[in-house]
């Protein structure tokens, strides 16, 4: 379980969490949509230390995590995926993919196995592992950014637009990815601007507005709300994801 | 036909020395993106401790080169963790004019210890040379050469085999990136500096071996490493090797042809005609610190 409580983080001219406090549930899909600049991003930037809040603390099971650098919530079980360049474009896939298994670099054995069982779930990053990452398509990019993050097997992996810049189809590919990681036990935070998309795919929805969690509840229920339909999400039609019916 | 043989024999074997020379500016300007000026002096220091340990004990200056790679590198991670990784927070363009202010008092410091008169390891091999056929090959510049081209290749497996060399690469590209996948950004930085501080240690006793140095020399060393890396494209590796041999050429040619002179003025002329034609540099823009085109 994540728990954020009171936390207000920004960038110097400001904060843009104004005391977030909002609890993630552990092995579920959670959502967090709002319109721009309502602090999404800046959320889980404090979680994966890349941000340090000003106040407020952040707990992952009981333990805190807001003083913590980027590579100790990593090794504490936080991975992010970030928003777009995420990947490292003049490496080769298989260089993306041994960064991800930085922090157990010298357990040799252990991460030639956990990339050969993550090479056979996303074969991707074995048919185009010699290949520089900036050759990609974007949905092979996103796929293997997806299972550079579980290379050190991650309880909670925070997914940061994971949809942005997307076509539908490849969209698709991420949803399918997602609920595959989450199966596999993995803790999901993720923040999407596709808010039918993200609550769709996720067990609960949070609402943020300037820097505030303005509601938290199942997403089915969000996605049903009236209120929450006129104010986020537009009039895009049911349709706009393909199979996915989102 | 021979004199223009032998002139471009001479002009790559002093341009690989000079490729080892920029190839540490180049990493530091293409990860960090700092024009780190204090670069020159690191290598007349070099050039000053190989001097001075031949000069004491007899051992081989280019031996002494190796020997104090790791003496350089930690000249590193103590210039960079008490001035570069300070300033750099503030500001990284004022990173370069405190690299310049660090390159003004070493080449006091070093007047100070080793006084202002002209320097130059003379080892036995100094004044020897190979003869293939009518072609004449400096022992000196033939090892120097010989010892650069090894580091360099060292320095091309360490970016492009190793976890640490991922790391700056991708600390290069990336550094919130970098440091989701675990890498801890400003140790790696620090490294990254000390490991083209290192590059130095040979570099510098090359310099030794091949050409007369004073502490004030730092002036004309940058100088000729801003021609390489400004023809190359700043941050390309393999830019600074192409670089380095057309300037090692370009004097060569000069002092053959012209006037021994003039081949001082190569490496601004150069720069002149660079910017003029194509600021970016031969490669810049399309190749990266790793050798990686962009």
């Amino acid at each position: 379980m994540i728990e954020f409580e009171n936390v207000r983080a920004g960038y110097g001219g400001g904060d843009v969490l104004q005391g977030v406090t909002l609890t993630v549930e552990r092995a579920a899909i959670t959502c967090v949509v709002g319109p721009n600049g309502a602090g999404k991003s800046t959320l889980l930037r404090v979680l994966s230390g890349l941000l340090r809040p000003s106040a407020g603390t952040i707990l992952l099971d009981g333990k805190p995590v807001h003083a913590l650098s980027p590579a100790e919530v990593l090794a504490a079980g936080v991975a992010q995926v970030p928003q777009q360049g995420g990947l490292f474009g003049n490496l080769t896939v298989r260089d993306n993919m041994l960064l991800g298994g930085y922090l157990i670099r010298s357990e040799r054995g252990r991460l030639k196995k956990r990339l050969d069982e993550l090479a056979e779930a996303f074969p991707v990053i074995t048919t185009r592992a010699h290949d520089k990452a900036a050759d990609l398509s974007g949905g092979q990019r996103r796929i293997v950014e997806f299972a550079r993050a579980l290379v050190t097997n991650p309880s909670v992996v925070l997914l940061d637009e994971p949809t942005l810049g997307l076509d539908p189809k490849t969209c698709e590919v991420v949803f399918e990815s997602t609920q595959t990681m989450n199966e596999l036990g993995v803790t999901v935070l993720m923040v999407e601007q596709n808010v039918r998309f993200g609550l769709k795919l996720a067990h609960h929805g949070v609402v943020m507005e300037r820097g505030q969690v303005l509601f938290a509840a199942p997403a089915d229920e969000l996605l049903a709300r009236p209120d929450m339909a006129a104010l986020f999400f537009g009039a895009a039609p049911e349709t706009s994801h393909p199979e996915g019916g989102l | 036909m021979t004199l223009l043989v032998q002139t471009v024999i001479l002009g790559l074997l002093v341009g690989g020395v000079y490729a080892l020379m920029s190839s540490g500016f180049s990493l530091v300007f293409g990860v960090m993106r700092i024009i780190n000026l204090a670069h020159g002096a690191m290598i007349v220091l070099a050039a000053f401790l190989s001097w001075w340990v031949w000069d004491r004990t007899g051992i081989d200056p280019l031996l002494v080169g190796v020997i104090i790679t790791p003496v350089m590198y930690v000249v590193g991670r103590v210039l960079y963790r008490l001035v570069i990784a300070r300033v750099h927070r503030i500001d990284h363009e004022l990173a370069m004019v405190a690299s310049f202010g660090v390159a003004i008092a070493a080449g006091g410091v070093m007047a100070l210890i080793w006084g202002t008169e002209v320097r130059s390891a003379t080892p036995s091999y100094f004044n020897t040379s190979f003869q293939l056929g009518s072609v004449v090959i400096p022992q000196a510049q033939l090892y120097a050469f010989a010892g650069a081209l090894a580091i360099l290749g060292a320095l091309y497996g360490l970016l492009r085999g190793t976890f640490l060399g991922r790391a700056i690469r991708a600390c290069s590209e990336n550094r919130d990136s970098a440091a989701l996948v675990g890498i801890e950004v400003e140790r790696t930085m620090a490294q990254m500096f000390a490991i083209g501080a290192a590059t130095t240690g040979f570099g510098g006793a090359a310099l030794s071996v091949i050409y007369q140095f004073v502490p004030d020399s730092h002036y004309v060393w940058i100088g000729r490493i801003l021609c390489v890396v400004i023809l190359g494209g700043l941050g390309s590796l393999l830019g600074a090797a192409l670089g380095a041999a057309i300037l090692g050429l370009g004097e060569a040619l000069t002092s053959s042809y012209v006037d021994t002179r003039w081949a001082t003025a190569v490496p601004y002329i150069l720069i002149i005609v660079i910017l003029l034609v194509r600021p970016q540099g031969l490669l810049g823009g399309k190749l990266r610190a790793d050798g990686a085109r962009a």
